[in-house]
């Protein structure tokens, strides 16, 4: 079996048990949540020094390239799709397309949502390897879409950074 | 958010996420998480303050060697604009 179909058989059967308890999906403020109720996975080791470590950011907080396509904000059930966003982007040419929270402090200053500078910084002096590519989804994203984060978008960055054999992930949400 | 992590760390990729709602993450139960129970858009604080920004990141960092169960949720306890930050000055973790 290559590694796609196992882990294609693995989201499949996770989303089976997603299906089976969407009545127990988060439902808050009124709103559904990219929340449902799962059994942990198994935790991947970092077998590494931080010194070694090459590290990607993934932030759901809408963040793309000025020049990229915005996420869509007519479909009320979210947008599941991602950007790639280059570790070496100026901030500059980065901006935010989500309109389910406030993100006028994010646009002043991108650290409190996407640490793209700090982590180029943590690279240059060495407290961590290297920054790979990074990535930005956005939140808020409901069924039926859901389906499509988890069996195909999520999976697609997720064997992008093994490709480029990223040894850590931070994420950070809206 | 948690779905996204679930998805890269069985892939065999360590994840830690930072986030702002524990009970969600409670349900969806991301591998390692770092609870600050801050303002929707601040993952890491505010803006301009270098230092909390940091403190966030190294604490999601160490997570990533100190986390023996998955589903961890680690709550520093900081609260928002209460707090005074030192920017952490050694990053040899583990």
């Amino acid at each position: 079996m290559s590694d796609f179909d196992w882990l294609r058989q693995r989201l499949e059967s996770a989303f089976g048990q997603f299906l089976s308890q969407a009545p127990e999906l988060a439902r808050l403020w009124g709103q559904w949540f990219d929340a449902v109720e799962g059994e942990p996975v198994p935790l991947a080791a970092l077998e590494k020094p931080l010194r070694e470590v090459r590290l990607a950011l993934v932030t759901t907080g809408g963040v793309h390239l000025r020049a990229q396509t915005p996420f869509d904000m007519r479909d009320s059930h979210g947008d599941p799709s991602y950007r790639v966003i280059p570790a070496d982007t100026p901030v500059s040419e980065l901006m935010i397309t989500h309109d389910y929270y406030d993100h006028s402090d994010a646009e002043r200053d991108l650290n409190i949502l996407f640490p793209l500078e700090l982590a180029r910084e943590l690279a240059a002096r060495g407290a961590i390897g290297s920054l790979g590519t990074c990535y930005s989804f956005m939140g808020h994203i409901e069924p039926p879409h859901v389906e499509t984060l988890i069996l195909q978008t999520a999976p697609e960055v997720a064997a992008m950074l093994r490709q480029e054999q990223v040894d850590a992930v931070l994420l950070t949400p809206a | 958010m948690g779905l996204i992590a679930r998805v890269i760390e069985s892939v065999g990729i360590p994840t830690v996420c930072v986030i702002g709602l524990r009970e969600i993450a409670e349900r969806v139960r991301p591998p390692r998480a770092i609870h600050l129970k801050w303002p929707f858009g601040h993952p890491l604080g505010e803006p301009g303050n270098r230092a909390q920004q940091l403190c966030v990141i190294y604490i999601a960092l160490q997570a990533l060697y100190t986390v023996r169960e998955s589903g961890t949720i680690i709550d520093p306890g900081w609260r928002w604009r209460r707090e005074e930050y030192e920017e952490p000055d050694r990053w040899d973790l583990p």
